[in-house]
């Protein structure tokens, strides 16, 4: 069917439909599009008045900055510690939600406890950790934060990778153990493969919640780890040209979340609403 | 190649006794089918067998070794599943080289074993395919591929062809009976359609509520049930039971219906029944023992003639199923295509009574 | 033949004993790490915190005598602590109800089909997978009273130059921060809510648009009951998330001007990190956890009713 075949009223609507996602798109992307474009300008566009909404030319000294600077090395930082906690999430967070699906392990009981751990507000056990922490000499350091964040991440691992296992056929781990495999095997050769998709989509947002933490690495951080949230709020009412640099590193810190986002568009509905929606 | 032997095997499924003392023994080499009623226990006994679920009690044996202890990869067996099972992340070849790789198989023999796996179920052009690229049957031709290459003691199927349309079913039932002839190995085949139980078993293990009910031959079960549930589990359609009043005197007996109406039974099964002048009975006749009365000549020795009202008729081409009364309940006859063709209309008929099935209405056993 | 047989022997993958205790536990040793980590890291703070509330820890000293409950009774003689709750039920009692219309009204827009819809998905699905601190600054960058785009739009539609600090003046720091946090969220919304109502029967609706039922009556009577589960999981979502807000407040007006957008979250932080009122501290925590308890457990039993 051709659009010029529509009848003349479904055409009418569907422009004005155009129309209205185009103002929505419009609305919630603006804000985007001026973080971009200041992390493009001159010290002279940006503290141009009035606003200017075009940048005469793109030009990348506001990055050239983070990187003489060394501050990138915060987005290094957020990197290695929102890879390697959600990479240790996962593994653990699978595994133990695979027990709980096919053998019940710690009943409905273990299961409402562990989600229960998601519920805990971050602010209510910041505080004590920070002092456990500061007696332990974790303070500072990629292990605490790396830690932390496995665990504030095995509750979200542990239900959605649930959810995925459960609907793994048991049939084909049961073929498996007949032919020849092991459970461990099993797991690994069969179960594995087959929740990869969701596996993957679960990754992806377990690093997307490290890496937007804000909190956490404000309390646990001080130089040597600081994340890229944490970097930000350093040039809130900062000298002469912060706004050069909160553009850029917040351009920066947007990118890895957009690439895996995209990538994982088909499972984001699934993922954010802790699988209540099946999308 | 190997034999098995249940002895007192029970499982509890929390408070469902899913299995409750069946003791069975197979041959080598021989196909063994159970069949019985959905929740009766199949599935679970297969189970058993396969070491995917521990018996509460009992020992199972397979080629002379008791396996209770053994995990199911330990007992050398290989299973069919009713969902075909098959890796959808694995090709066909993968699929059915799966077992063999688990078992570390050189690859030389593996391709060796996979080829010739594929030859004798005709599927050697879908081997680069992924299983979502096959059709329901090829699946389940994968399915077997992938338990054959294994050279297991002992076959395991559960329910292998319930997915198929009726048509595909009734090829691949043949080709699993060809297949059983080929490589000999022992089988047991779980199935709730008697037409396949009778098809492909050397030995019919009947079960109900966990329990044997009855075991032998496809047609010593057919032609002598021990009770009436065998009776009327078997067969197609069903069994007609009509309960009756069984009156004895010397070497004559007779079923005298409630409703009136009466037929005397043939002295051979006269014979069987002792004791008790009167007693109540359902009486069990086959649709198959009914046919068109012909001619008027002299019935054979246990025929007798009954003429009855075609209340329903059902060709099915080669046959009619014609529903009529007898002893007041509705019964249904097999006759020829064209031996009825109206509804309501008038018909003579003959019914063969020597293989008449009296039961006990209390207890659920054939008397004779 | 013989070859194969002894190729497949059962005794050829016998396992060692200890191979055998391992699978036999696998269950618990697969479960063992992951408990082990949230015990540690969720529940030893939790209780450590849990007795040190009943203590009388502060920078200065380290009274580690129990005192019962007085730090609960300091609870309630503390007015800047109610303020703050007062602040955060309003930011969420305005946030919540804003972010589900406008996410209900986005998702209206775009269930019907139209060519490109998955882009403009995509796009939109943007401001709520970015990090709030970033949220923040962007919108800090928005308001700028002099370099922002904000008032230089609302200068010419006003036609006379407007100058409004939006994160300084107290009649706008509120307006400010809801407008960021339903930028950022009511997406959200949408993304659940398009789903959910891409799932009601197809059917119902062509049954009602035959009997020419009106679009208000489809909704009510059709619409409505159908994505009710998801509404009500979207919202115990973000109202946690609501409730316990801090970065995108840090961002904007740090609780500024005064504490006069201060949240219950940012007070906690306050106590803790710049008054080092630790055994204080640990008693707002666990009102706040109580608070968190007391909607989650209403907001489930409500669901089940509905159900
Ligand atoms: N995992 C289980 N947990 C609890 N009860 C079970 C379980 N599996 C089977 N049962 C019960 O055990 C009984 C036997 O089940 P089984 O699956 O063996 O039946 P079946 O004969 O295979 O039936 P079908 O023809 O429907 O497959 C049933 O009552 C069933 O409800
Ligand atoms: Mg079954």
């Amino acid at each position: 069917m051709r659009i010029g075949r529509l009848p003349a009223k479904k055409a009418r609507i569907l422009a004005v439909r155009y129309l209205g996602a185009g103002i929505v798109i419009l609305l919630f992307l603006f804000p985007v599009y001026w973080l971009f474009m200041i992390s493009f300008k001159t010290p002279d566009e940006i503290y141009h008045v009035p606003p200017l909404w075009i940048p005469e030319q793109i030009q990348f000294s506001n990055y050239y900055v983070l990187f003489k600077d060394g501050d990138v090395l915060a987005i290094l930082n957020s990197l290695i510690v929102a890879g390697v906690s959600s990479g240790i999430a996962i593994v653990l967070g699978t595994l133990c939600a695979y027990s709980l699906a096919r053998y019940g392990t710690g009943g409905e009981n273990l299961a409402m406890w562990i989600i229960s751990q998601r519920m805990i507000p971050p602010i209510a056990v910041v505080f004590p950790i920070f002092l456990i922490y500061v007696h332990f000499g974790l303070v500072d350091g990629y292990f605490g934060l790396i830690l932390l964040y496995t665990a504030f991440n095995l509750p979200y691992v542990i239900w959605m990778m649930r959810g995925y296992i459960v609907d793994v056929p048991l049939e084909l781990e049961e073929s498996a153990l007949v032919d020849g495999l092991n459970r461990w095997e099993v797991i690994w050769k069969v179960v594995f493969p087959m929740v990869r998709p969701g596996l993957m989509a679960t990754s992806v947002f377990t690093f997307v919640f490290a890496w937007n933490d804000f909190l956490f690495a404000l309390v646990l951080t001080r130089t040597e780890v600081i994340t890229f949230p944490v970097m930000l709020t350093h040039y809130f009412g900062g000298q002469s040209n912060f706004w050069a640099k909160i553009a850029a590193m917040s351009v920066l810190g947007t990118l890895p979340i957009f690439v895996a986002v995209s990538v994982m568009q088909r499972y984001l509905v699934r993922g954010i609403s802790l699988g209540a929606v099946k999308g | 190649m190997a034999d098995v032997k249940l002895s007192g095997v029970h499982k509890y499924y929390g408070n469902v006794h899913a299995v409750r003392g069946v003791d069975l023994s197979i041959a080598d080499g021989e196909f063994a089918v159970l069949v019985g009623p959905s929740g009766c226990g199949k599935s679970t006994l297969l189970r058993t067998i396969a070491g995917l679920e521990d018996p509460d009690d009992g020992t199972i044996t397979i080629g002379g070794a008791v396996v209770n202890d053994l995990r199911p990869r330990e007992r050398n067996i290989a299973m069919v599943f009713q969902n075909y099972a098959l890796y959808p992340y694995l090709t066909v070849n993968e699929n059915i080289a799966f077992g063999l790789r688990a078992r570390k198989t050189p690859e030389i023999e593996i391709r060796k074993r996979v080829g010739e796996a594929a030859e004798m179920l005709g599927i050697g052009n879908l081997l680069q395919r992924y299983p979502r690229q096959l059709s329901g049957g090829q699946r389940q031709r994968v399915a077997i591929g992938r338990a054959i290459v294994r050279k297991a003691d002992l076959f395991l199927f559960d329910e292998p062809l319930s997915n198929l349309d009726a048509q595909l079913r009734d090829e691949m039932r043949s080709e699993i009976k060809r297949l059983h002839h080929e490589i000999t190995t022992t089988m047991i085949y779980v199935t709730h359609d008697q037409v396949e139980a009778m098809t492909l078993a050397d030995r019919i293990v009947l079960l109900r509520d966990g329990k044997i009910e009855q075991q032998g031959a496809p047609l010593e079960l057919f032609e002598q049930p021990r009770t009436g549930f065998v009776a009327g589990f078997l067969g197609s359609p069903s069994i007609n039971l009509i309960p009756a009043t069984l009156k004895t005197s010397g070497t004559a007996a007779e079923a005298v219906f409630k409703s009136g109406g009466s037929l005397t039974l043939p002295p051979a099964k006269a014979a069987l029944l002792s004791g008790a002048e009167e007693r109540q009975v359902l009486v069990g006749i086959r649709p198959q023992h009914f046919s068109r009365a012909g001619g008027g000549g002299p019935l054979r020795e246990g025929v007798v003639s009954y003429s009855a009202t075609a209340d329903l008729i059902q060709p099915t081409g080669t046959r009619t199923f014609t529903t009529i009364k007898i002893g007041g309940v509705d019964a249904v006859a097999e006759l020829q295509a064209h031996d009825v063709t109206n509804h309501g209309e008038r018909i003579e008929l003959a019914i063969d009574l020597n293989r008449v099935v009296l039961i006990d209405p209390a207890s659920g056993l054939v008397i004779a | 033949m013989t070859v194969s047989v002894s190729l497949n022997g059962a005794e050829q993958r016998r396992p060692s004993r200890f191979g055998r205790m391992l699978e036999d536990r696998l269950p618990y040793l697969i479960v063992a790490p992951a408990i082990l980590i949230l015990l540690l890291v969720g529940l030893f703070p939790l209780i450590y915190s849990l007795i040190v509330s009943f203590q009388r820890i502060t920078m200065t000293e380290n009274d580690t005598s129990f005192v019962g409950l007085l730090n609960y009774a300091e609870l309630f003689r503390d007015t800047r602590l109610w303020a703050s709750l007062g602040h955060t039920a309003i930011i969420t009692a305005i946030a919540l109800p804003l972010e589900l219309l406008v996410g209900f009204l986005m998702a209206q827009l775009f269930i019907d089909g139209m060519p490109g819809r998955q882009i403009f998905v995509a796009l939109l699905v943007l401001p709520t997978v970015i990090s709030p601190i970033v949220a923040g600054a962007t919108w800090r960058l928005m308001f700028d009273v002099r370099f922002g785009p904000i008032g230089q739009i609302l200068s010419f539609f006003a036609g006379e130059p407007v100058r409004i600090l939006w994160t300084v003046n107290p009649a706008y720091v509120y307006p400010a921060i809801i407008i960021c946090e339903v930028w950022q969220w009511a997406p959200f919304m949408f993304l659940l809510l398009l789903a959910a109502l891409s799932n009601v029967d197809q059917s119902q609706l062509e049954a009602a648009e035959i009997d020419g039922a009106s679009y208000l009556r489809v909704l009510r009577a059709i619409v409505l009951p159908a994505i009710a589960p998801v509404i009500a999981v979207a919202c115990l979502i973000r109202g946690l998330d609501l409730v316990r807000i801090f970065d995108i407040i840090w961002a904007l007006t740090e609780g500024g001007p005064g504490s006069m957008t201060e949240t219950v979250s940012l007070y906690t932080y306050v106590q803790g990190f710049s008054q080092f009122e630790t055994s204080y501290t640990a008693a707002i925590s666990f009102l706040v956890i109580a608070l968190l308890t007391l909607i989650t457990t209403l907001v489930l039993k409500r669901m089940e009713l509905t159900r």
